[in-house]
């Protein structure tokens, strides 16, 4: 016979040692790791463990909007899908999506567009898929962690990363990136939304009880936290290609220089492909946006285009070049 | 050429602070926030003159105007065909950008008399799923892209593979004044046709020589972002023409 284990609902969170039931400080985050590019099909994608969270985000777009009506002449449109796996909780969720799902689509969406060029994109949209396969608490934080790191590797412009993580208050205590029993049984949750560039925040909920001095070391701990895992990205980011590099590297002094040369002379033949066949011209490659690095082009580089349609005053940010035009 | 005396690129992240010099100016893939440039994409820094840019390392292909590219017909209206251009938009191909005129009295007076030529069902010709080389003519950032096949280099593909790679990594592919396309082509007597929307065509003298080659494409396209590039793919394909047997 199946026992099924309670959820357990007594009040205690901390230990007689005065640390968490998980044996973090009160301003601790739990453990974190990240990678991108997990997602094949998708344009960008990213796996977030945040404590016992595991979430997947995938980008895809930008792209034409379906139903049309929905499209926005001025500006493109984002569309954020946070949806929880039936098996991610305790009791089985069923999976149409509900009103909190809605909501928390609706409050990551709200989240994400300050960081982004959506007016360089008009009449199509971006989607963010958000699939929670397990969830500890705090999905809503550790999911915008998750799209903001997908919509990075997806190339998709963005005036900076945006790291989620909850402040909370639990018999008493302040506490940082409150866990799934501290946010049942705790006196209040707030999960915040931190843009990394300026340390400003973009999503604050509040739900609880808190004195002003608290909420004010709540802040404290968030930003502290927001910063360790803001750095957790960055590593990600850039560990997807620097590894390659190095592997590269080795490979490179691996290679046998003088069979390369030998070989050169035999190869140095008549041209193979045939003429009536289309081929590449070398010019192509001078003309290229991104060529890797042309020197003749050095003496005129490419100014910000004077055509972007939605140029915001100045002073304030400006994208100098329309960002899909590279 | 080789890798030591080319500097390593820096990877840099969305928000990243990449120049604090007021005489520097924000260039491609980047912004200008008081007297900060930040970056607005993964990518590799890099400076030209007084401008700072930032080179993306993935991202999708945006027509612009003279890029040869090869699409994909997937609708057809009674007037024109759509094409998919691995974009957000959708090309558009009329059947008088894509096909010769037939030539009827053109140029002669009315007193000549006019000779029909009976008129062919134009939007017959190209199927569903046919692959076309073209080239974009007009089009803008809110415009869906004109396309015309007329023209040299231009026209259906009839035989051959088409293979797709990200649109940011193309560049690499081609190299430094086509010198990593004429690398593949010499070494593995290929025809390859590198469209800018990301898809390649080529069509090798024996499966054996294609399937290396596609998979020293992709090779290139992994391994875009790293110094030495082309060294590295002759000695690989060197070697992998001496364990595959592949003269």
């Amino acid at each position: 016979m199946t026992i099924l284990v309670q959820e357990p609902h007594d009040e205690v969170c901390f230990r007689e040692d005065g640390k968490r039931l998980d044996g973090r400080a009160v301003d601790e985050i739990r453990s974190f790791s990240c990678e991108v590019g997990v997602i094949k099909n998708a344009q960008g994608s990213a796996l977030v463990r945040h404590g016992g969270n595991q979430i997947y985000a995938a980008i895809y777009g930008p792209r034409e909007v379906h139903p049309r009506h929905l499209a926005k002449p001025d500006r493109g449109i984002l569309r954020v899908y946070y949806r929880m796996a039936t098996f991610s909780v305790h009791e089985r969720k069923s999976p149409a999506p509900n009103r909190r799902e809605n909501e928390i689509s609706k409050v990551i969406r709200e989240s994400l567009e300050p960081v982004l060029f959506l007016e360089a994109y008009p009449d199509s949209q971006i989607e963010i898929y958000i699939e929670v396969i397990a969830a500890d608490g705090g999905t809503r934080c550790a999911s915008t962690t998750a799209a903001s790191l997908a919509l990075a590797d997806a190339g998709i412009p963005m005036k900076s990363m945006v790291v989620g993580v909850a402040a909370g208050k639990a018999q008493g205590k302040v506490l940082l990136d409150l866990g799934d029993k501290e946010d049942k049984v705790g006196q209040a949750d707030i999960p915040c939304v931190v843009v990394m560039k300026d340390k400003s925040i973009s999503l604050l909920q509040f739900d609880g009880e808190m004195s002003l001095d608290e909420m004010k070391l709540g802040f404290e701990y968030v930003l502290k936290g927001a910063e360790d895992i803001y750095q957790s990205q960055l590593e990600a980011l850039k560990s997807k290609y620097q590894k390659i590099s190095e592997e590269a590297l080795k490979e490179d002094a691996k290679i046998d220089k003088s069979a390369i040369a030998t070989e050169e002379k035999i190869e140095d033949g008549p041209a193979e492909g045939p003429e009536d066949l289309p081929q590449n011209k070398s010019e192509d490659a001078v003309d290229l946006p991104v060529a890797e690095k042309v020197e003749e082009k050095a003496a005129e580089p490419k100014a910000p285009k004077a055509e972007n349609p939605a140029p915001e005053p100045e002073g304030k940010t400006t994208p100098s070049n329309p960002p899909g035009d590279a | 050429m080789s890798a030591e005396n080319k500097p390593v690129r820096e990877i840099v992240t969305p928000g990243q602070v990449i120049s604090t010099d007021p005489s520097h100016l924000a260039g491609r893939g980047a912004v200008k926030e008081a007297d900060q440039i930040i970056s607005v994409f993964v990518g590799l820094k890099e400076e030209r003159g007084k401008y700072i840019n930032v080179v993306p390392l993935n991202g999708l292909y945006n027509p612009q105007i003279g890029d040869k590219i090869i699409a994909r017909v997937t609708a057809k209206t009674p007037v024109k065909f759509l094409m998919d251009i691995n974009s957000k938009f959708v090309g558009i191909l009329k059947p008088s950008d894509a096909f010769r005129r037939s030539h009827s009295n053109r140029g002669y007076p009315k007193s000549m008399g006019t000779y029909r030529v009976p008129k062919e069902n134009e939007m017959g010709k190209f199927k569903m799923g046919d692959m076309v080389i073209c080239k974009v003519l007009s089009g803008s950032r809110v415009e869906e892209p004109t396309l015309t096949s007329l023209g040299q280099e231009l026209g259906p593909i009839s035989n051959g593979v088409v293979i797709v790679i990200s649109p940011t990594k193309i560049p690499r592919v081609i190299g430094k004044k086509g010198s990593m396309i004429s690398l593949l082509k010499n070494l593995l007597h290929c025809k390859i046709f590198v469209a800018q929307n990301g898809r390649i065509w080529i069509q090798g003298r024996a499966p054996e020589n294609e399937r290396l080659l596609i998979e020293s494409i992709h090779k290139i396209e992994r391994e875009a972002h790293t110094t030495g590039l082309t060294d590295r793919v002759k000695a690989y394909i060197i070697q992998e023409k001496k364990i595959r047997g592949i003269k």
